[in-house]
């Protein structure tokens, strides 16, 4: 237990750090435009955006979480450009803040490993135009999300598919019946200046990852959210589902940069990928012996 | 001396974490699109789909033997292409120009369908990123 305490501490250490070592220079927001993204020689157009002062507070003095955030750590698209920086790319370094596997019961591990790769995107929320629900929200979501946060409430409004989700501040406690969802029903805490989101009954169509990780109706999520410096928000997502894992699963720390505040319209509405995937798993079967 | 282990450690991530950051997506080109059937496409730009979650356009190709045919191709969303500074305009000023796609087959077998990975308009020789499969 102290072990891990110290790999914590040690890790929250290591970001702030980094955080702070970031040169100003190495690209300020908007750094990147279409003429930089296009030309491939270019090396390291678009780079780490730097912590950018304290972030910003309500009145009362709590963290404010609202601003327009990407997966990444450069503040901006990052996917189909050249001359990006390998330290913006992701959400977090699995060299550095390394993230087990889920500890997933011997069935469940059975039943997934028994799906063929078609059968395995055919499964993903991203291919069927579902909502991704949480957490998976914050685990497999290549888009931006845009956060408007009062002292009452987190609104956070979801590039992908135009999904939105309210989060309450006020305290209320976890329905005692909770609804399916596929953002669950939440209750929500501060432990100092990371907001602890506890979230239960959610719609079983969603998965945790994108490997086929399914979940039970009793599945609880925990996220945390801290905001080390204006530029940067931190999720960290904890995931408790006795039916299906051996153990709870913790994710790394997850960075998102702050953006420009352009949120783009995502209605699916044009979905090929379901028909042609459909299509090559029943040749597979036809072919199978 | 914990506190000089905690630090020591805390340094050596912070330096790692500058380290590359592997690029991850929620879904992958590869199960519908074979990236070991790949091929470059010349012809001229014919036509824009431009609706979420990903672009389609079509493409007169000319094959070796002179004879065209007309292929579509899928794209990044059009989220990802915006934010690459490949919008909408991109593609629609360029209707009737001749380009280049390297592009991978379906892997259902699919005629004249495959995914484009990289894309130049020969009106402005920018090579530009058009889907996951970058071979």
């Amino acid at each position: 237990m102290k072990r891990y305490a110290d790999l914590m501490c040690a890790t929250a250490l290591g970001l702030v750090l980094w955080l702070g070592a970031v040169p100003e220079q190495a690209a300020a927001q908007g750094a990147g435009s279409s003429d930089a993204a296009t030309e491939p020689e270019q090396e390291y157009v678009i780079g780490v955006l730097p912590p950018g002062g304290p972030p910003p507070r309500h009145p009362d003095g709590t963290v404010d979480f609202s601003g327009h955030w990407l997966p990444n750590g450069a503040g901006q698209g990052v996917s189909g450009r050249f001359g990006v920086d390998p330290a913006a790319l992701g959400t977090f370094d699995p060299e550095v803040t390394p993230e087990e596997p889920p500890a997933l019961q011997e069935w469940a591990r059975e039943r997934i490993a028994a799906m063929t790769p078609t059968e395995l995107e055919l499964s993903k929320s991203s291919v069927n135009c579902m909502p991704r629900g949480v957490p998976a929200i914050w685990l497999q979501n290549p888009y931006s999300t845009l956060m408007v946060h009062t002292p009452n409430l987190l609104a956070q409004l979801y590039e992908v598919l135009n999904n939105w989700r309210v989060v309450h501040l006020d305290g209320r406690p976890l329905p005692e019946y909770p609804e399916p969802l596929f953002h669950g029903n939440s209750t929500a805490r501060w432990e100092g200046n990371t907001l602890v989101v506890e979230s239960i009954g959610f719609d079983e169509r969603t998965y945790i990852l994108p490997n086929g990780w399914f979940h039970s109706d009793e599945l609880r999520v925990i996220e945390r959210y801290s905001r080390p410096s204006m530029n940067y928000l931190v999720v960290q997502i904890t995931v408790d589902d006795p039916n299906v894992l051996e153990k709870q699963w913790i994710s790394a720390p997850r960075r998102w940069t702050l953006g420009d505040g352009n949120v783009y319209e995502f209605y699916c509405t044009n979905n090929r990928e379901l028909e042609e995937l459909e299509e090559l798993r029943r040749q597979e079967l036809e072919a199978a012996p | 001396m914990a506190g000089a282990r905690v630090l020591s450690i805390a340094v050596s991530i912070a330096v790692l974490i500058g380290l590359a950051i592997p690029a991850w997506s929620h879904h992958s080109f590869a199960a519908e699109f074979d990236a070991e059937n790949c091929r470059d496409f010349t012809g001229s730009f014919t036509a824009l789909d431009w609706q979420s979650p990903h672009a389609f356009f079509n493409v007169d190709v000319v094959e070796e033997d002179g004879t065209v045919s007309d292929w579509t191709f899928q794209t990044y969303a059009l989220i990802t292409l915006r934010r690459a500074g490949n919008g909408r305009e991109v593609f629609m000023q360029n209707i009737g120009n001749e380009v280049w796609v390297r592009g991978c087959l379906a892997r259902n077998g699919r005629e004249r369908y495959a995914a484009a990975g990289r894309l130049r308009f020969a009106s402005d020789g920018i090579l530009r990123q058009m889907g996951q499969i970058q071979n």
